[in-house]
């Protein structure tokens, strides 16, 4: 793709890829709801040039769910709690959730804080997104259980 | 018909024990030229219609800002029409007419009064249509209509391909003169759906907001205005701006400078290059330090006007006590920045936008531009947080400038720094409470607050919106003057507090200035109840009495007012918190919901720390238990960030807050938990979307006195 160096990532992610579940906030990292994942890792696309991302994977809101639908736990237990209001910075917050339970799957209130504390939400939906994220943990961890990672191959 | 008929109706008690609702229209339900209506259906009213196909469209007539409309209205229709509200079609709702509010005489969202004042209209509206359908149905000759659910009757005649035909015939069939709603026993969703319509979308990234919208051959366009607001560009050298990349035009616009470019990136690049210079305007000179001076100087001066008086002025008898508290201005801080897409030529535009008061907007996009209100179109959108700010269409103004001097379609989008810097703020305020105490009993409680008029400010946008452009600029002053007189905005939470004492008195004195104001979720609520539950607060402790006990005496015994305060003293355990725990109390009713809430802070070795909200609400019949705990939530938190954070500073008329480093919010690591308990009632159903707001302030104020001793009466709150 022909870029403008210097660009933020977010802008050839909404304007370009015309992926528009990723949220211009704040344009200076302060309020996350640009968060996608580098490599698996959570970043405020608004403050990163795009050269950063020169052959690494990028994943958005949009990457998230199955191809047929099904959402992905995270979303789901957003879902299941009623977590969305106005639902703008809802993208990034998902984002950060899941980057979260990827490297500490049963995280406890502390480690929710600081993993979720980069993101505002105007309309206060704190206290469902710490529920939603326990109950994300819960579920995947039921999922491990019963049907473990690559027993479809064995 | 028409939601303004409301005043006229006659309800009574019907034979079903439902409600007889009597229509003041006649005519038949032949097709209108309502904006939304699809080719070949069924469309009686505004809001409902039955497609070709079988699927119910419900206009959404109120702004989704968070708040909850969007399942609220679709459950008060599914309700009476008998469909589950997953299977209504939801569309936003064009400007007509018919969803103008009574009270507002505008389209508005806003002063919590969606479901208030849609609970009866909509559902008449679902109900006539669904009446209607059947009786076309029975013409049909299609059996016992009257029994059989109207779905399956539908889906029945859908199979035989006789949608058509039973549309066709309902179309010749008159408006029914009465309806009959379901009785309460009855609700299937009312009360009981328990979801959000528009959560889906919203957890996968596909709701539409403006800013989301195609661009299609439109490009986007920033708009550099005058720091000091108010004032105007007077020289512009854009050789170096004009020189960067993917830069389309910049132009003056009205006072600013656009920017268009292939993308907000280049555009924003670009505009940091231009050398610009400006007239400060009518501000220069003023701060938020001048400000509080001028309004302590008209506090000495002005005896103001009275709002409110109660009891006899020769009962204020006792020792004076007198304070005076302070609240700042405050930013909405939408989290969707403004934006507006717009497409505007010689005699038409075309404009989407968030808006929170579509018929307003396109009133000022038709001043503005010298179209008529007829040529232009407003396609709402879900709104990334309203808050009152998207009442004022300043942002679709801009824009459709910006279109019709550029002669292109544009997307104007705000940076969070134009977000913060150019708002309609919540006053700034100043409060003189006094009071008479004898023998240790409260004799009189007196009020005198010094701040600029939201309605002043407002009434010349809503007079230009909606009078004619040859009206005379006098004539909107004379009315601003007018509805300024009589700003109840000002004063509202400091009067009607449902507390009885010998003497009460409340003064308003305004502030004249230009720094642009506005309705900033809970208006004036969110200071005043500050004001009055510290001052109360303050006054029990004075007499030497529990704060929560002093309230409930001063309460009517079985007031909603008296019954949510005690009910939220036992939820928090009131008096028996636990070690190192200390809380604050307040009560406040605002638009028609009645709210008390507990602060609990813990004292820890690193400090106070924010531990727990209980809230106990009573806003009439619940329509839906998870929307109104989780605006509870919202409110209390909203409240807080504005309690311990909230400050816009005025320097030379220029707000020095840009971002949210120096304008914060709070953040999860210092939400405290919060539990909401729904007061049980069969009274019909008032707001949610702002009453949480106003009693957190106090509360937690009262809970830092508890805690430290010390009465914090300046807003913004020192937690530590």
């Amino acid at each position: 793709m022909d870029v403008e160096p210097g660009q933020p990532l977010l802008w050839l992610i909404r304007e370009r890829l015309q992926l528009t579940g990723t949220k211009f906030g704040c344009g200076m990292g302060l309020c996350g709801a640009c968060t996608v994942h580098l490599d698996g890792n959570p970043i405020r696309s608004c403050s990163t040039p795009i050269e950063i991302a020169q052959g690494r994977q990028i994943t958005t809101i949009e990457g998230l769910e199955s191809a047929d639908g099904t959402l992905h736990p995270v979303q789901q237990a957003w879902l299941d709690l009623n977590v969305p209001q106005c639902g703008y910075c809802q993208s990034g917050q998902i984002m950060s959730a899941v980057a979260l339970l990827a490297q500490s799957p049963n995280p406890n209130d502390a480690e929710i804080d600081a993993a979720m504390s980069g993101n505002i939400c105007r309309c206060g939906t704190y206290p469902r997104i710490r529920k939603a994220i326990h109950r994300a943990a819960q579920v995947s961890a039921a999922v491990e259980y019963f049907e473990p990672r690559g027993e479809q191959n064995v | 018909m028409t939601v303004t008929r409301r005043h006229f109706l006659k309800i009574g008690a019907a034979a079903g024990g439902g409600l007889m609702v009597g229509f003041q229209l006649t005519g038949c339900s032949a097709p209108a030229d309502y904006p939304h209506a699809q080719p070949g259906s069924f469309q009686p009213n505004a809001f409902l219609q039955l497609t070709a196909e079988g699927q119910f469209i419900l206009q959404l007539h109120k702004a989704e800002m968070g708040q909850g409309v969007y399942t609220g209205m679709a459950t008060l229709a599914a309700e009476e029409l008998g469909v589950p509200p997953q299977d209504l079609q939801i569309e936003h709702a064009e400007f007509h007419p018919d969803f103008t509010d009574p009270v507002m005489k505008s389209m508005i969202t806003g002063g919590s009064s969606s479901i208030r004042s849609s609970y009866l209209p909509l559902r008449e509206a679902a109900a006539s249509l669904a009446l209607v359908l059947r009786q076309a149905a029975e013409k049909l000759g299609v059996g016992d209509t009257r029994q059989r659910p109207l779905p399956q009757l539908l889906a029945n005649l859908k199979s035989v391909d006789r949608l058509p035909e039973l549309i066709s015939v309902a179309t010749t069939l008159p408006v029914p003169e009465q309806v009959e709603l379901k009785p309460e026993s009855e609700f299937e969703y009312i009360g009981r759906f328990n979801t959000r319509l528009d959560a889906r979308d919203k957890v996968r990234g596909r709701s539409q907001f403006s800013l989301d919208v195609p661009l299609e051959d439109a490009a986007v366009a920033v708009l550099v205005r005058c720091p000091h607001i108010g004032g105007h560009v007077t020289s512009i050298d854009d050789s170096a701006a004009k020189a960067m990349p993917g830069v389309v035009k910049i132009l003056e616009v009205d006072g600013a400078v656009a920017v268009i470019a292939e993308g907000y990136w280049f555009a924003r690049q670009a505009a940091a290059k231009l050398k610009l210079s400006w007239d400060k305007g009518p501000l220069a000179g003023v701060s938020s330090e001048s400000l509080l001076e001028e309004r302590h100087r008209l506090a000495q001066e002005e005896e103001g006007r009275t709002a409110e008086e109660e009891g006899e002025a020769s009962l204020a008898v006792g020792d004076e006590f007198q304070v005076t508290y302070e609240a700042p201005y405050l930013a909405h801080a939408t989290m969707e920045p403004l934006n507006a897409l717009a497409r505007v030529t010689e005699d038409r535009a075309e404009i989407w936008a968030g808006n929170q008061a579509p018929d307003m907007a396109i009133g000022l996009v038709a001043a503005a531009t010298g179209l008529e209100f007829g040529q232009i179109s407003l396609y709402n959108q879900m709104l990334g947080g309203g808050f009152g700010r998207r009442v004022f269409p300043d942002y679709i103004v801009e824009a459709a400038r910006v279109s019709q001097l550029a002669g292109m379609p544009v997307r104007l989008v705000w940076s969070r720094e134009d977000d913060v810097q150019h708002d309609g703020y919540r006053p700034n305020a100043s409060a003189f409470m006094s009071a008479t105490i004898a023998d240790n009993k409260v004799t009189s409680m007196q009020s005198k607050v010094v701040t600029p008029s939201i309605y002043g400010n407002f009434m010349p946008l809503f007079t230009k919106a909606k009078l004619p452009n040859w009206v005379p600029d006098l004539v909107h002053r004379g009315i601003a003057s007018l509805a300024s007189g009589h700003d109840s905005s000002a004063v509202e939470g400091l009067i009607e507090t449902g507390y009885t004492l010998p003497y009460t008195r409340c003064n308003v004195v305004l502030q004249d200035t230009t720094v642009p104001i506005g309705f900033w979720r809970s208006v004036g609520h969110s200071q005043n109840a500050f004001f009055k539950e510290s001052f109360v607060d303050e006054l029990a402790h004075q007499c030497g009495r529990d704060p929560l006990e002093f309230r409930l005496s001063l309460l009517q015994p079985g007031s909603r007012l008296e019954k949510v305060l005690s009910k939220v003293a036992e939820l928090a355990s009131w008096g028996g918190a636990g070690e190192n725990r200390f809380q604050g109390v307040a009560v406040h009713e605002s638009f028609h919901t009645a709210v008390a809430e507990v602060v609990t802070l813990h004292k820890t070795p690193q400090g106070l720390k924010l531990e727990q909200v209980h809230c106990v609400v009573d806003c009439g019949q619940t329509i839906n238990p998870e929307i109104i705990e989780a605006q509870m939530e919202s409110g209390i938190i909203f409240g807080l960030t504005a309690a311990l954070k909230g400050k816009i500073d005025l320097v030379d008329g220029a707000v020095q807050q840009s971002n949210f480093h120096d304008y914060p919010m709070l953040r999860m690591s210092e939400s405290p938990a919060i539990s909401v308990h729904i007061m049980a009632s069969d009274a019909e159903p008032t707001g949610v979307g702002e009453p949480g707001t106003p009693p957190v302030a106090p509360a937690l104020a009262n809970a830092l006195y508890a805690a430290t001793g010390e009465r914090q009466r300046k807003l913004p709150l020192r937690l530590g």
